[in-house]
């Protein structure tokens, strides 16, 4: 079923751009295939993860175990919400290209979810990043282009950095395989700078992709200037498959970490540092901004914050329940968040559609403009500040429980006060979409689907939040597929 | 005779000139050059271990010749990765005469 869903996806990708040649402007139609072709490999890579099958799969490079499943279902998931929205979004440009490239992209990430050996993984990051550079400057606009002049030259750095590190890790064992590496690890003492600098190294290239603090200073641009539906896939989609590719590779990097014994600089303390900063640059950044994607922005950045809480439990003692508990919460958060940050984009990127505007001005009173639009914008935003019952609510419960009761309780008091800061800038907007005035009257019209798609992540927003049991026990599946082989 | 410290020197000092290249130029194109200086220095060490590393117990398992297939498939992609950016690049040209990316800037905050 992998396989299958695999092989339909690249050939889509790889065939959907003959649409031209055989009769130009079919746009339209290369959009319905390719939604058609994610919603069936959703579907495969959905049923085979209820049944996973933890042996490795095609010699090693790819392990089919719960993890991958997971993420590759988030980002079918959201590819096929951006698909669907670009239905309407992506109009007035006549080229399928546009949706070859995202099955392209939508290939590498699922690729990247199951990827157990380090060539795979640098395979399938770039197969996954490259096509997003050519989606960022899709407009051939000004600030599109802008932005992909600087995602594209951050990006191929980060591929560089993390190419590097990939070099000295084989230097340092003699594989590229993932359990291969954690197995016969055995780093004699006089290298165990090297070690260190490898492992410096692949924090830099993943926390480019994922966007950490002090790696963030692209992303506020790229995600402004690219179109709308190529921003939330960035933030929704290729930000996880950092986080992913992170997971699988942290077990290298704990284990290289225990060997190096700093205390100062071990492997807990710069997750833990790198997190705090995250998520209080992102936040405190995030309320003085005057456009609605740079908010977004800088929001998604504090929330990679939150999710690097989860990783701190983790890298202290692999075996404890907290690391469990971490792994889960980090897991479930990124889940929500890809569902949560998907929505608020669409919407905003809605907006712009409509109002031709991004500033914060074009909120006021959205409530009576664009009601569906504002209620989606609502929740998420409730969602990302974490108010019960909905679905963000939960993660951070387990992430901020995973590291109350050890040396790092004081993440969870900074996860916390970020929580109710962010609240502050999210309640400004809802107050503006309810309570103020709109510069124009009058009903703006929301495209069919536009609708569909905040229907269904509405849906999940709350059903999530009303239900976490399911999604938990599918979490910490995938927790548990890493810890514990 | 060769030894694996003078590669893994060389590679360093090329991890170094890249990214000072990367932190001193405002040239798009001189960025771009950067970046491949930084994947070649990455190139070097794979080739470079695989010849020479003292392996850990896991070369006993591996038939080794994973340095230079990934060193392979790092150059093709490294290819792409130039095309795509050089893409980029010549649309900037044509909408501002200019390569610099310090006047890239309409989106500050």
């Amino acid at each position: 079923m992998l396989t299958a869903s695999i092989v339909i996806l690249g050939a889509g990708a790889l065939l959907l751009p003959l649409l031209q040649v055989v009769k130009r402007g079919q746009q339209q139609l290369a959009g319905y295939i390719l939604a058609a072709i994610l919603a069936v490999s959703f579907l495969l890579i959905g049923l085979f993860t209820m049944s996973p099958t933890a042996v490795p799969w095609a010699d090693g490079l790819l392990s089919p175990d719960q993890l991958g499943g997971v993420f590759a279902l988030v980002m079918l998931g959201v590819t096929l919400a951006v698909t669907v929205a670009s239905f309407d979004f992506i109009k007035t440009s006549s080229n399928p290209v546009y949706y070859s490239l995202l099955g392209f992209t939508a290939l590498g990430m699922v690729l990247l979810a199951y990827s157990d050996d380090l060539l795979m993984l640098f395979v399938a990051w770039e197969l996954m990043s490259l096509p997003t550079y050519a989606l960022a400057g899709f407009d051939k606009k000004a600030r599109s282009n802008e932005a992909a002049v600087k995602y594209a030259i951050i990006g191929a750095m980060s591929s560089a950095i993390l190419l590097y590190a990939i070099s000295l890790t084989y230097g340092l064992t003699g594989s590229t395989q993932i359990p291969m590496i954690v197995s016969y690890f055995a780093i004699p003492a006089h290298q165990t700078a090297l070690a260190g600098v490898a492992v410096l190294l692949f924090i830099a290239g993943f926390g480019f992709k994922m966007s950490i603090v002090p790696f963030h200073m692209w992303i506020p641009d790229a995600y402004e200037g690219a179109p709308s539906t190529v921003s939330t896939l960035l933030a929704s989609a290729t930000k996880k498959a950092g986080f992913v590719a992170a997971i699988r590779v942290l077990l290298v990097l704990a284990t290289v970490y225990a060997l190096t014994k700093s205390p100062i600089f071990s492997l807990a303390n710069v997750f833990a540092a790198l997190a705090l900063v995250t998520m209080t640059v992102g936040n405190i950044s995030a309320l003085t901004q005057k456009s609605m994607t740079r908010l977004l922005a800088y929001s998604s950045i504090a929330q990679a914050g939150y999710i690097l809480i989860g990783f701190v439990p983790f890298a202290a003692n692999p075996t404890s329940a907290a690391a469990a508990l971490g792994m889960t919460g980090a897991i479930l958060h990124v889940i929500n968040h890809a569902i949560l940050k998907g929505a608020a984009f669409l919407a905003a990127g809605l907006v712009f559609l409509q109002l031709k505007r991004t500033d914060l001005g074009a909120y006021n009173g959205l409530a009576r403009r664009m009601p569906i639009t504002a209620i989606t914008l609502t929740l998420s935003f409730l969602g990302l500040a974490g108010v019960p019952p909905l679905n963000g609510f939960w993660s951070k419960l387990l992430l901020f429980l995973s590291v109350a009761n050890g040396p790092f309780w004081w993440l969870a008091v900074a996860g916390i006060v970020n929580s109710a800061f962010s609240l502050g800038y999210y309640g400004w907007v809802i107050k503006r979409m309810y309570a103020d005035d709109p510069d124009s009257p009058g009903r703006v019209h929301e495209p069919f689907w536009f609708v569909v798609v905040f229907a269904v992540l509405v849906g999940l927003i709350i059903g999530i939040g009303l239900f976490p049991q399911q999604a938990i026990s599918f979490a910490s599946g995938a927790a548990n597929s890493i810890i514990h082989g | 005779m060769n030894s694996l410290a003078d590669f893994v020197v060389v590679s360093a000092m090329l991890l170094g000139i890249g990214i000072y290249g990367l932190v001193t130029k405002r040239n798009a194109l001189r960025l771009l050059f950067a970046v491949e200086i930084l994947i070649n220095a990455a190139n070097l060490n794979f080739v470079a271990f695989e010849q020479y590393a003292p392996f850990a117990p896991a070369s006993t398992v591996v038939s080794n010749a994973v340095g230079q297939t990934f060193v392979l498939f790092s150059i093709a992609l490294a290819a792409a990765e130039a095309a795509v950016i050089l893409a980029i690049i010549v649309v900037a040209y044509r909408l501002h005469q200019d390569v610099d990316v310090s006047e890239l800037n309409t989106m500050e905050g």
